[in-house]
């Protein structure tokens, strides 16, 4: 696969907020984003839903756990960059599990935090594309089972199964839909219950 | 009483580019003569120099020399964005101030550096807004192999694709190599519509004589037709240039004869010229300042300064000047703007590219 160029966020105004106790590392790290031209705040010991409307969030490896994130442990909804103190492997571990997309070694002196913007955005970017392409391969998959009913339905009127399926992907054109949204509703004119339904 | 205070100078005397580090410190030493001479300040600096002869690796000992042998905190000097950034974490370390007089490429914002010199929002930008609407948007850009090189055409290629133009090629050459040959046999056949030379020192001075010979091979070349544009040749590198500087088209805040600006030899002698005024403002009347690390310094400062304190980036004048006649004439003047380094302040952020899943 072709890597995608990198897309350079707009960070004028952008929000970010530091889940940190305070200390010389957040005010080194807010020297650095105002610098940038982002929005910047400081929270400790928890983030409160404000944290929704933020597009980056630094948080303390050292100190923090689950419960200190207004999300499903791990679900970050923005690029989240880790500021990493003692690198032991339980932090990093946690630290990677709480879903961090990049991280800045403490303690934060006069640069790095503008790499760790782009990177962190990248990487987030990257994994919600492959999460929807996961979905949707997965959804394809799911409806093959569909796709193979529709098949023998349209074939019972005696054509073979090649011309069946070139039959379901008239049809699929001609309504302008997905060949799996097609078979689903020629399985359901048949009487014949849509396994969609039942998933989740 | 006077306060005498050590000031650091860190210009190569020698080296690829020393037309432009004399330029710098030409404007310092001019600077420094008349803080000297001002009755109403009660500093006097005392330059202290230091020569790393073009070697990009001698900077950040030098410097930690002026830092820890001498009671300067703080150093005029640096041409190239590679020396400055090989002595950032020196000058962090010893909590020194380094005033850089040079243009550069953007992309920094170090609380050790004051940035007296233009970036990408104050030329390469309004250059391109110029260029583009005057000569069309197929472009061809070459560089230095480091980091001036390679952002200013990553930047120059995001402007242009972005205005729907089209890059026909980009070229970098070593520092110091004067192996053009490349580059003008690839622009014969791609007959761009202006040319953005981004090289440095002796590979700028080939490439431009040898495109001036292009010129008088195929008329296409010529400057009329095909600009070459540069956000870092001043005043100080047209000797080198000579008949070769004909019709080049730069943007920087400061050329000779503009009216309003002072008299200097070139935006680089200005730019050092001013960082060390706005020094000795600074430092004058405030007994010890001169050993506070440059926020401390800007915090407390009573009065109103040129440096950002959140940037620490200067408000500069635009202007876009052709050399005619061994002279750059203003073609266009824009109001002054605030250095914008990462370009989040400005009109100019670029337009997201649509994200495409492969």
């Amino acid at each position: 696969m072709k890597r995608r160029p990198i897309r350079i966020p707009n960070l004028g105004g952008a929000q970010a907020i530091i889940l940190h106790r305070p200390h010389p590392t957040v005010q080194a790290l807010t020297r650095q984003l105002t610098a940038i031209g982002l929005a910047v705040t400081q929270a400790w010991p928890e983030l409160g839903p404000e944290a929704l409307a933020a597009d980056y969030i630094f948080f303390d490896a050292d100190m923090s756990h689950d419960g200190m994130f207004p999300w499903e442990a791990g679900q970050p909804p923005i690029p989240m960059v880790a500021l990493i103190g003692s690198e032991a492997p339980g932090r990093i571990e946690w630290s990677l599990k709480a879903g961090s997309h990049a991280q800045l070694l403490k303690p934060v002196g006069d640069n790095g935090a503008y790499s760790a913007l782009l990177i962190a955005r990248d990487a987030f970017d990257a994994q919600k594309a492959l999460s929807a392409e996961i979905a949707d391969l997965r959804r394809r998959l799911d409806d093959r089972q569909t796709l193979v009913r529709a098949v023998t339905l349209l074939a019972a009127r005696g054509k073979s199964d090649a011309d069946a399926y070139a039959q379901l992907r008239q049809m699929a054109m001609a309504w302008r839909i997905s060949m799996e949204d097609a078979a689903a509703r020629i399985v359901a004119s048949h009487g014949g219950g849509d396994d969609r339904h039942q998933r989740g | 009483m006077t306060r005498r205070i050590e000031l650091g100078l860190l210009y190569s005397r020698s080296g690829s580019y020393s037309l432009i580090s004399e330029a710098c410190r030409s404007g310092a030493l001019a600077a420094i003569a008349k803080v000297n001479a001002d009755p109403s300040l009660d500093v006097a600096f005392v330059p202290v120099e230091r020569d790393p002869g073009g070697n990009a690796d001698a900077y950040a000992p030098l410097c930690e020399e002026i830092l820890r042998e001498t009671g300067a905190r703080h150093v005029l000097g640096c041409v190239t964005s590679w020396s400055r950034k090989e002595v950032i974490p020196t000058l962090e370390k010893h909590g020194g101030t380094l005033w850089y007089a040079v243009p550069y490429e953007g992309f920094e914002a170090s609380d050790h550096v004051v940035y007296t010199h233009a970036c990408p929002n104050q030329h390469l930008l309004p250059l391109l807004d110029w260029a583009m609407p005057a000569h069309g948007r197929r472009a061809y850009l070459v560089g230095s192999n480091y980091i001036w090189g390679w952002e200013m055409n990553r930047l120059a290629r995001e402007q242009v694709t972005a205005a729907g133009g089209e890059v026909l090629g980009d070229r970098y050459l070593p520092i110091g190599s004067r192996d053009v040959g490349r580059m003008i046999e690839e622009l014969r056949f791609a007959r761009p519509d202006f040319i953005l030379n981004s090289l440095i020192g002796p590979s700028s001075y080939e490439f431009m004589a040898a495109y001036r010979a292009l010129g008088l091979e195929d008329v296409h070349f010529l400057p009329d037709n095909c600009p070459v544009l540069s956000c870092n040749l001043t005043e100080c590198e047209l000797p080198a240039l000579g008949q070769a500087a004909e019709g080049l088209v730069a943007a920087g805040p400061y050329f000779r004869g503009v009216p309003g600006l002072g008299n200097f030899g070139s935006s680089h002698e200005a730019a050092a010229f001013s960082a060390v005024l706005e020094l000795a403002r600074l430092l004058s009347g405030r007994e010890g300042a001169e050993a506070l690390p440059l926020a401390q310094l800007l915090a407390g400062d009573p009065g109103r300064g040129i440096v950002d304190p959140e940037t620490h980036h200067t408000v500069l004048p635009v202007i876009i000047a052709r050399v005619q006649g061994d002279a750059f004439q203003p073609i266009k003047r824009l109001e002054a703007v605030a250095g914008d380094p990462y370009l989040a302040r400005s009109k100019h952020v670029p337009v997201p590219m649509l994200r495409v899943v492969s």
